[in-house]
């Protein structure tokens, strides 16, 4: 008769006691079981919502430090533009996939509307007075032609095509709009819009400003994109709706043809004029953040930070992170209450069979057999336990972590950002929907890796303190 | 000579101060014959009996089977193949039947046993005086007796040259003691077995072929 037999055997024969250890496990399973769904459900909410905000990153001012200075050391402090080079450098890193740089400039139009939501029928494009045009259109001047909101999915060239190298190079008046404002204005690829560059004095005496100096910008245009909406529910978010407002109203054209256009804006002062890019670097994999962060850091211009595209997830994901961080704290407990359980139960039940493991030895069974029989024993009823748990623990996170959502959910507002290169449309109802406690494989086996290593370390301790004495002293 | 045991030493520390159960204790025994050790509580036979069954050490001293060490053999296989053991409370294991009981300690072993150990368990608790119906039962449901025929049927099944047992008899009544007694003799001189029996009656003692007598952990021949 193996040992495993003789644990089969013992499990049958015993039934009040097999009960009572099926309980106790049944009991602590559902806790370990729970705190694992909540832990990998807010675990795989941070990946996927990381996932979903890319692995940009940005060289910005550091606005949180700007705001901690006092006044006096603000007026002293002179802000270094980032220098064209410094980003170029950046941008050779290996862990960048893609980079570009960004200028940005506002015009008008006489002949083209632009876009201001679904619902808005006034056409505010041009007032009364012909003279004052409203910029509407965020001219988005970039450096890398095939477009980095296109690659990184945030939008998505319908019609036409992208820039190409010598159109970058040369500031070619090309442009890539969007299908609202196409749409819109009945224009298609192929055709000439026109935008105005107004440049504007102000009266000191009457406080009153002119336009001195306009011109007409116009743009041949060569590719129709659509944003690529993450969010949909912007009815009861306007933040949202004025982002996507905007990026309906955005024109790609080239960085030198913004240069040109804002030297001109400039007048008199064109002089003066000094480049002033946002640049952009796309990581080749999100895990390399840290790592760029680290090598880019010592590179940069005081009070320059780099931000990531997944920062912005810390602050959307409040209600998540303290489901997080307590269902770390529960698994580490209840880990730890297992083993303790566990052993204090196995050490009263082998308190009872003492006696039993000591005739074993006497007839000369290897002390790792007669292990291996008690692990099989409480294995055995471990493996029924923990496979019931494994769905009410399932069931019972889904319903602690609905309650938990929806209290934290009730307390937290979506914070305001300074506006960067990286906003996200993404906010915490996003990262709710995106929270879901399942039974995946990955959860499963978890579940029996840490519920099985617990039991074997909870029945191994109290077995070795028996069994490391000698048989007369254990049937003593 | 089947077994032998030179200068041994066992003690409890007290202190300073040792409480010698067993001093020097040399003593060897032969196949083919029933021993029996004699002495009154306390005299440290049982503490004999579990150093010549490995089931404790000595504190110094060594014990020989077949002139080899048991350190050299192994304790644990030592026990498993060449001894069967037998207690005075039985230490039959209570959830499992009495053919059960049997059968651990025929899988246990590494000697040569018949492959239907099932049937041999059963021939050997039959031989022993226990029914096939008895034998089935679990052992907490059999009588004293039984219980202890079921302990040399266990002590028999793994072929062994060397049976050791403990008071066996203790438990029993009297009809019941000369019937075990008489099985220990059959298994001496029937089967060349070498039987040594802690006991302290001096009636057992006598239907013996060798008494050997232990006071204050000092072994003589008993004459």
């Amino acid at each position: 008769m193996s040992f495993f037999k003789r644990g089969l055997l013992s499990i049958t024969r015993r039934p009040g006691k097999s009960i009572i250890l099926l309980a106790v496990l049944f009991i602590l399973g559902n806790v370990i079981a729970g705190a694992i769904s909540i832990t990998q459900a807010t675990s795989n909410v941070e990946s996927t919502i990381k996932d979903r905000l890319g692995s940009a990153a940005t060289i910005e001012l550091d606005y949180e430090q700007l705001d901690k200075m006092e006044e006096s050391e603000l007026m002293n402090f002179e802000m270094q533009p980032l220098k064209l080079d410094l980003i170029e450098e950046i941008g050779q890193l290996s862990y960048v996939k893609y980079y570009d740089f960004n200028t940005m400039l506002y015009l008008g139009s006489k002949e083209v509307n632009a876009y201001y939501g679904e619902d808005t029928e006034v056409d505010f494009a041009v007032e009364e007075n012909e003279e004052y045009i409203s910029t509407d259109f965020q001219f988005k001047g970039i450096n890398y032609a095939p477009v980095v909101d296109f690659e990184e999915g945030k939008g998505k060239l319908v019609d036409g095509r992208v820039f190409t190298e010598d159109e970058i190079k040369n500031g070619t008046p090309v442009a890539i709009i969007s299908s609202k404002i196409a749409e819109l204005n009945s224009v298609h690829v192929g055709d000439t819009i026109s935008f105005i560059n107004s440049v504007y004095s102000f009266n000191e005496e009457t406080g009153e400003e002119s336009v001195d100096n306009s011109r007409e910008v116009p743009i041949e245009i060569i590719g129709i994109f659509e944003p690529q909406k993450v969010n949909t529910d912007t009815e009861n978010n306007e933040e949202f709706n004025w982002m996507d407002i905007d990026y309906q109203n955005t024109v790609y054209v080239s960085n030198e043809l913004v240069a040109a256009e804002t030297k001109h804006s400039m007048g008199e002062m064109a002089g003066e004029y000094e480049e002033y890019y946002v640049p952009i670097f796309v990581l080749k994999q999100p895990e390399d953040a840290q790592a760029f962060e680290e090598e880019v850091n010592p590179l940069l211009p005081e009070l320059y930070v780099v931000r990531h595209a997944s920062d912005a997830y810390d602050s959307i994901a409040k209600p998540i992170e303290s489901m997080s961080t307590l269902s770390k704290y529960v698994l580490i407990v209840s880990i730890a209450t297992t083993i303790l359980i566990i052993g204090l139960v196995v050490l009263l039940f082998l308190r009872d069979r003492k006696h039993e493991l000591g005739i074993y030895l006497s007839l000369g069974e290897s002390r790792g057999k007669v292990i291996g029989q008690i692990m099989t024993e409480v294995l055995i009823v471990s493996i029924i336990g923990m496979t019931l748990s494994l769905f009410t623990g399932n069931l019972l996170a889904q319903s602690v972590s609905d309650k938990m959502i929806e209290s934290n959910n009730e307390q937290t507002t979506d914070e305001m950002f300074y506006y960067s290169e990286l906003q996200t449309d993404l906010t915490t109802d996003d990262v709710l929907a995106a929270y879901e406690v399942n039974l995946s494989t990955e959860f499963i086996l978890l579940f029996y890796g840490v519920g099985i290593a617990t039991i074997l370390l909870s029945t191994l301790i109290p077995l070795i303190y028996i069994m490391r004495l000698n048989p007369k002293k254990i049937m003593m | 000579m089947i077994l032998e045991a030179k200068n041994l030493n066992y003690y409890y520390q007290d202190g300073e101060s040792r409480r010698y159960i067993l001093k020097d204790t040399s003593v060897s025994f032969e196949q083919g014959k029933f021993y029996t050790i004699l002495g009154q509580s306390g005299s440290g036979k049982t503490t004999l009996l579990s150093l010549l069954s490995a089931m404790d050490k000595p504190h110094s001293g060594e014990v020989l089977f077949h002139e080899k060490n048991l350190i050299e053999i192994g304790y644990d296989s030592y026990r498993k193949n060449k001894i069967g053991i037998i207690f005075q409370n039985y230490n039959l294991i209570p959830t499992f039947t009495a053919v059960e009981n049997v059968l651990i300690a025929m899988s246990i072993t590494e000697n040569d046993i018949p492959k239907d150990q099932k049937t041999v368990a059963y021939n050997l608790l039959d031989y022993i005086g226990i029914s096939q119906e008895k034998a089935n039962r679990t052992v907490n449901k059999l009588s004293g007796g039984e219980q202890q025929r079921v302990a040399i049927a266990r002590a028999l099944s793994t072929n062994v040259e060397l049976i050791l047992a403990d008071e066996p008899t203790g438990n029993l009544d009297e009809e019941m003691e000369q019937e075990i007694i008489d099985i220990f003799k059959k298994l001496a001189h029937e089967h060349n077995k070498c039987v040594i029996m802690v006991t302290h009656s001096n009636d057992i003692a006598l239907q013996s072929d060798e008494v050997l007598y232990l006071k204050k952990g000092v072994l003589n021949k008993h004459e």
